[in-house]
């Protein structure tokens, strides 16, 4: 446990807890668009700003990535940290102008946001769908790739890797403006362009869950195929 | 083109163009940090992490201001949105008002999203690097960006660039180290040895047993730490060793072939680079083992073989000849000539110990020894009948590695005697604390004065204690000895690891008078290693005398591409330098959120003695990750006009 101040209330933060879920267990509102309570914290869209007492000085700090500690003291909603987030979200609306997400946040923030022609999904590289990949799936089927030194890459983006995905659709899940998308016709999954074939459910027939899924499954569990066979409803 | 004109250099803003804020003194100030050209380019104006500096008054300052932006916008990696969106935004608004289509306004939006961009960026790249000399620009050549506009110039027009990091100024041979610390980060662990390998062949052994000067040099170390790069240059080796892969296929064969006498780091990473633009290569080596220090130098217990045998091997598989037990007697471009090589590459290492300096040691016995002797002839299976005691003389690794060695080996009581203190010691700080721990003795300011013998047998040796006086030439306090301190240390072996130097027996003495220096090391040149010797190259240890295993890999690197400039009949031109200009300087970091280090096992010390197995453990595959997450990317790039 740590005492800590946010907006001027004093708090036992939980071990290891960010300011971010500090300050929301305070019903504080803290916009993000890149975070996932069950993913570990990455600091891609920087609007979760807030400021921070560092030796006696206001900074500002990604408050996704700032572990609560003992004395540490905390604003939320400051003219500095206001103007941090406006900004942000006035670069991703420039980005992304078309993108519902992104378009709904940055209005919240005081971005002036014109009607748009059309909706597009894009994506903003918010990394949600490559930690669910590696952290909770374990199939890194998904990384960035990234621009730098000598690497010639004109737009980052986040690479596919048709070999290691098990077409669970978790990344569609968790993405927060629908660029990744999944569809399923006749008996078949589409995901990231691959196309998956569906097991039927041995006792309702039901197509349930792709079949490598369910050989990753048997391969990272031990629990042999025939046994991952049925579907929730039917076990 | 030496007078600066405007400076912001370190956020220090020196105005000379108007002459009635001209100051004399601020004048000399900035002139002395900026060579007169950089990378052969005389320039006008530059543009770096650190600010803006004008040289002459009439430099198109918003024209080199869109060079930066396109070089800064290669790099931002694009993990945060500010920093990569940032830059695209701050571009479009100056493309248009070189449009002709903007005014004060657009300047003014421009200093706010710079300033956003500086506070708000996940990593140092947009905290410094990415805008900052533009925020510099905007505010202070406002009139020049409103009358850009007027004229028809195409921007931004030719320009040079160059791109660094403090931690890659430290390292020897440049890596591109928060390159291939992003690529494991982003799980690209083959990319990332891809990477590494176009400046380091040997991945796995200098991600064991290098120095690391770069962590040392790492932004985050005053912070929570320096990132763990050796290890994660380890972890890169690692991933391969477990996966396994080709190293590139070579150029199209060049008819030229290269000789290089010996297999070491240097030797290696010459053939490796040679080899790879389609040169014949063979290497002549006088042991029965290839890999230099890193076989016959460094312990098992720190270099497991196999890693270095495998890294060895995939360069042999590129058609490299490395042919053993071929000890070069004489030295001679002509005879080399005559068997079709076209160049020589003398890469021979420094294998000779030096002398202590005390009497006694000019008998020849068996119970006094050379370090470098002593690890050889371990690493080469010599059988060592261990005695009771031994002495080592010395601080630096090669003693550490032989106390090490000798704990392992049944020694019962190993003691080092050094001459200064422990502050002073050469060894790495990890290699003198695992000797502790595996029950090495370390007297500290003591000196040898005489080995003492009994029937032909070392008993003891005499010893003097020291003191501290003034530093000395290498920095160091000089130690002096303390009149009547004397003592004796009993001990059956005596092992001198005070310094080493190359074999020059295959010099004979009128080339020695041409190619030897006063130290007995090889005369060559730093940059390009040519000698006065046409054709012979010469570098690594046997030139800069004992040094670590990544500067002599990098004059290796250095050698291949100068051999290959004279093969084509081409001067050698180096890489640009940063020399002389501290790229560690940054105008503010902000806050970075802590995260500390990752941590590897060690062997149990139980384990340790008595077995040569690796002591230090790795990082996996998602340690590895979680610790390349903590880099902070620190790029500084400069532009210049």
């Amino acid at each position: 446990m740590a005492k800590m101040i946010i907006d001027g209330h004093e708090i036992q933060a939980k071990a290891g807890a960010t300011v971010l879920e500090e300050a929301r267990r305070l019903k504080i509102e803290i916009p993000t668009l890149c975070y996932h309570k069950d993913l570990s914290s990455f600091g891609a869209c920087r609007l979760c700003t807030v400021e921070i007492k560092v030796k006696g000085k206001w900074r500002l700090a990604a408050s996704c990535q700032t572990e609560a500690e003992e004395g540490l003291e905390v604003r939320t909603d400051t003219d500095a940290v206001r103007a941090s987030r406006k900004l942000a979200a006035e670069l991703l609306y420039f980005r992304y102008p078309e993108t519902a997400a992104v378009r709904e946040i940055a209005a919240k923030l005081g971005v002036d946001v014109r009607e748009a022609a059309e909706e597009s999904h894009d994506c903003i590289l918010c990394g949600l769908c490559t930690r669910t990949c590696h952290e909770i799936v374990g199939a890194n089927a998904l990384n960035f790739k990234d621009r730098g030194l000598g690497r010639e890459i004109e737009e980052p983006k986040i690479e596919f890797s048709p070999a290691a995905c098990i077409g669970c659709g978790s990344c569609a899940y968790v993405c927060p403006t629908g660029f990744v998308r999944m569809e399923s016709v006749n008996g078949k999954r589409i995901i990231w362009d691959k196309v998956f074939k569906m097991a039927s459910c041995e006792v309702c027939g039901r197509h349930f869950a792709p079949v490598e899924q369910l050989e990753f499954i048997s391969r990272t569990t031990g629990v042999p195929i025939r046994s991952l066979m049925t579907c929730v409803s039917c076990r | 083109m030496n007078k600066v004109a405007f400076s912001s250099w370190n956020g220090k803003i020196i105005d000379n163009r108007s002459p009635a804020k001209g100051k004399k003194k601020a004048r000399e100030e900035a002139t002395g940090a900026f060579p007169a050209t950089l990378d052969g380019y005389s320039y006008d104006a530059l543009m770096g992490w650190n600010g803006l500096v004008v040289f002459d008054p009439k430099a198109d300052v918003p024209a080199l201001t869109l060079a930066y932006i396109a070089e800064a916008r290669k790099l931002s990696c694009g993990e945060c949105s500010v920093c990569m969106i940032g830059i695209d935004r701050v571009r479009e608004i100056l493309l248009d008002m070189r449009a002709g289509k903007g005014g004060a306004k657009d300047l003014a939006e421009i200093e706010e999203i710079v300033k956003g961009v500086m506070v708000n960026s996940k990593c140092n790249f947009g905290r410094a690097t990415a805008l900052t000399p533009v925020l510099d620009a905007v505010k202070h050549f406002k009139a020049a960006f409103l009358e850009a506009g007027k004229g028809e110039k195409d921007a931004p027009g030719e320009y040079r660039s160059a791109v660094t990091a403090p931690c890659m100024e430290a390292c020897p041979a440049t890596l591109d180290i928060p390159g291939y610390i992003e690529l494991i980060r982003n799980n690209k662990f083959k990319e990332s040895l891809d990477l590494i390998r176009e400046r380091c062949i040997l991945p796995g052994v200098i991600g064991r047993a290098c120095t690391h000067p770069c962590e040392a040099a790492c932004v985050r170390k005053d912070m929570d730490g320096p990132l763990a790069i050796r290890l994660l240059k380890r972890a890169a080796a690692d991933a391969e060793l477990r996966e396994g892969s080709a190293l590139p296929a070579p150029g199209e064969e060049k008819k030229e072939k290269v000789a290089i006498i010996g297999a070491g780091p240097a030797g290696l990473a010459a053939a490796y680079n040679l080899r790879l633009m389609g040169y014949g290569v063979t290497i002549f080596e006088a042991l029965p083992k290839a890999g230099g220090m890193a076989s016959v130098g460094i312990p098992d217990y720190r270099l497991p073989k196999d890693v270095l045998n495998h890294e060895i091997d995939l360069i042999k598989r590129m058609g490299v000849d490395i042919r053993l037990n071929s000890k070069v007697e004489a030295l001679s471009v002509a005879d080399f000539q005559k068997q079709g090589y076209a160049a020589v590459f003398a890469a021979i290492g420094a294998h000779v110990g030096t002398r202590i300096g005390c009497k006694g040691e000019e008998v020849v016995s068996e119970d006094v020894l050379q370090g470098a002797e002593f690890l050889r002839g371990v690493s080469l299976g010599k059988k060592v009948v261990p005695v009771d005691k031994v002495a080592i003389i010395g601080g630096g690794n090669v003693a550490l590695d032989c106390a090490r060695n000798c704990i392992r080996l049944g020694f019962k009581d190993v003691e080092i005697v050094y001459r200064r203190s422990r502050a002073e010691m050469p060894g790495s700080d990890q290699e003198i604390e695992e000797a502790l721990h595996e029950g090495v003795k370390i007297t500290y300011l003591a000196a040898p004065v005489e080995i003492v013998r009994k029937a032909g047998k070392v008993t003891a040796i005499e010893c003097v204690k020291m003191k501290l006086g003034e530093p000395d030439e290498s920095g160091r306090k000089r130690p002096i000895p303390v009149k009547g301190s004397e003592f004796t240390l009993k001990t059956d072996m005596v092992i001198a690891a005070t310094g080493q130097k190359p074999d020059l027996g295959l010099l004979s003495a009128k080339e020695k008078g041409s190619l030897a220096t006063a130290w007995g090391t090889i005369k060559a040149d730093a940059a390009s290693s040519s000698t006065e010797t046409t054709r012979l190259f010469a570098g690594g240890d046997c030139v800069t005398g004992p040094a670590t295993l990544i500067e002599a890999l990098n004059a290796g690197n250095k050698a291949a591409k100068s051999i290959a400039a004279y093969l084509r009949g081409e001067p050698f031109v180096d890489e640009p330098s940063f020399e002389g200009i501290d790229v560690h300087q940054q105008r503010d970091m902000g806050f970075v959120p802590p995260a500390p280090v990752g941590k590897v096992e060690l062997l149990d010390v139980a384990e340790r003695i008595g077995s040569f197995a690796e002591v230090e453990g790795g990082f996996d595959a998602d340690a590895a990750m979680k610790e390349a997450q903590r880099c902070l990317r620190c790029y500084r790039l400069m532009v210049w006009q």
